[in-house]
């Protein structure tokens, strides 16, 4: 009897994190600007693959996530990345499958303290990509103010962050992912102006 | 490349986590995240926090420039581009435009980055509050509740004795109206160019354990009273004795047999342009 051994996935630990991890930097510099990550996430599997990329290029054992709305992407990420699972009030990262889970993973997201910002949470949601409107943002690096075509995700995710009232250098930053490859990052000092 | 190391010789793990502190530094300009410095096959206090972050940040697309000092010549400059050379196997450029990664030391190159570039900084002393207070726990709290007074009695006291602020390099500036910031020591003449820039800027201080950024387009004022303004180093009257530039930032070399003083450009690369230029 001969084995067949395949490997699940073809996402490369060091050149795969790296250029990812550039284009989130990029996409976090520049709030407004959609990167493209679907030739990366291409590599990885199951029904999330772009958050997937996100928790294998940032996540490891230092860090605690917790999920809504997907067991099986809470499993390989743990399995992946060797990351807690944590208590959504606790984890560093959070990820949100789809739009039900924003407001709650929003309210119990830790926002840091004002000694401490940095430690906050990251909330990581997959929108459908969908365009739901526009939104004007600003804030830094964002040149004045830029109008940005929007999914429905994004625009609960902002007005529900917005209605937290953070006291600033306090605050939650998002990143968004869409099944089609884009990532968009909206940092806590941008806001939307109305 | 040398095979016997991981890729940009840090171990995944060691850039995991600067990355994620990267991240956290750009959403919250100018405050000074935490990390765990690592140790490098160099002193702490010879640039390690600028290269931890460049080694995180460089893949094979990357083209790479170090400068100290303006140049690009220097000891610290070429074995910095050596070292990430050697672990890496990425393009080093001299030339500002064509660089995509630029770690420099002391100061900003004259010609206006571009949106896309990175700009890394090594800081010896990331607390600007050090000055007027030796203690770390005590910073922190400062930074907390935006009680930076005492560092503008410094200015103010400054201004008594000596009819100026005599600060001349790492001047403090504040940042989106919140974070006092050491701008690491770059000159006075700097300063101005990390407001509202296109590029990003990242400064890591590897002994101290702290890196903070400069998103693009982020508002960063250098500390100024209302009727003092805040002055840049004049060179008036004075140009670069080899490219004959006006507008850029002088070292002033002095010539010990003919007691001679002269000026040039510290940023060697532009003044090299410039030079060619004319020539052409």
């Amino acid at each position: 009897m001969t084995w067949q051994l395949t490997k699940k996935h073809n996402f490369d630990a060091v050149f795969d994190s790296q250029k990812l991890f550039r284009l989130l930097l990029e996409a976090i510099s520049n709030p407004t600007r959609i990167v493209d990550i679907k030739e990366i996430a291409d590599k990885l599997f199951g029904s999330y693959p772009e958050l997937l990329a996100v928790a294998m290029t940032l996540l490891d054992n230092e860090t605690g996530f917790s999920i809504y709305g997907s067991d099986s992407l809470s499993a390989d990420i743990a399995a992946l990345t060797l990351a807690r699972r944590e208590a959504v009030s606790a984890a560093d990262f959070i990820f949100v499958c789809d739009k039900s889970g924003i407001q709650e993973a929003i309210e119990k997201a830790k926002y840091g303290t004002l000694a401490q910002p940095h430690k906050s949470a990251t909330v990581v949601i997959q929108s459908d990509g969908a365009q739901a409107g526009s939104l004007t943002l600003s804030g830094p690096g964002i040149a004045g103010a830029v109008e940005i075509p929007v999914s429905q995700a994004v625009k609960d995710a902002l007005a529900c962050r917005a209605a937290q009232n953070y006291e600033y250098p306090q605050g939650i930053d998002l990143i968004f992912v869409s099944d089609k490859g884009e990532l968009m990052a909206v940092p806590r000092l941008v806001k939307v102006v109305e | 490349m040398n095979s016997n190391y991981n890729y940009a010789f840090l171990d995944e793990g060691s850039k995991r986590e600067i990355r994620r502190s990267v991240l956290k530094a750009v959403a919250i300009p100018g405050y000074q995240v935490p990390f765990g410095s690592r140790e490098l096959p160099i002193g702490r206090g010879w640039g390690t926090g600028g290269i931890q972050l460049t080694l995180s940040l460089i893949g094979p697309a990357d083209t790479l420039k170090v400068i100290d000092q303006g140049s690009d010549e220097s000891v610290n400059a070429v074995n910095i581009k050596k070292f990430v050379g050697l672990c890496t196997d990425v393009e080093t450029t001299n030339d500002t435009r064509k660089a995509t990664l630029i770690q420099t030391r002391h100061r900003i190159p004259e010609i206006p980055l571009r949106n896309g570039q990175i700009l890394v900084l090594q800081v010896p002393i990331p607390e600007p509050l050090r000055i007027v207070e030796p203690c770390e726990e005590a910073t922190k709290k400062m930074h907390a509740e935006k009680d930076y007074a005492p560092m503008w009695l410094q200015l103010y006291e400054s201004l008594v004795k000596y009819k100026k602020v005599t600060i001349p390099t790492e001047y403090p500036c504040m940042v989106e109206g919140r974070y006092m910031m050491n701008p690491s020591p770059i000159p006075k003449f700097d300063n101005p160019k990390l407001h509202r820039a296109e590029c990003l800027y990242l400064f890591g201080a590897g002994r101290e354990k702290k890196i903070y950024a400069i998103p693009p387009h982020t508002e960063v004022v250098s500390l100024a009273f209302d009727d003092i303004p805040f002055e840049r180093e004049s060179f008036a009257g004075k140009k670069c004795r080899l490219c004959g530039s006006e507008n850029t930032y002088l070292d002033e070399i002095f010539d010990p047999q003919t007691g001679e003083r002269f000026f040039q450009c510290s940023d060697t690369s532009y003044c090299q342009e410039v030079r060619r230029h004319v020539s052409e």
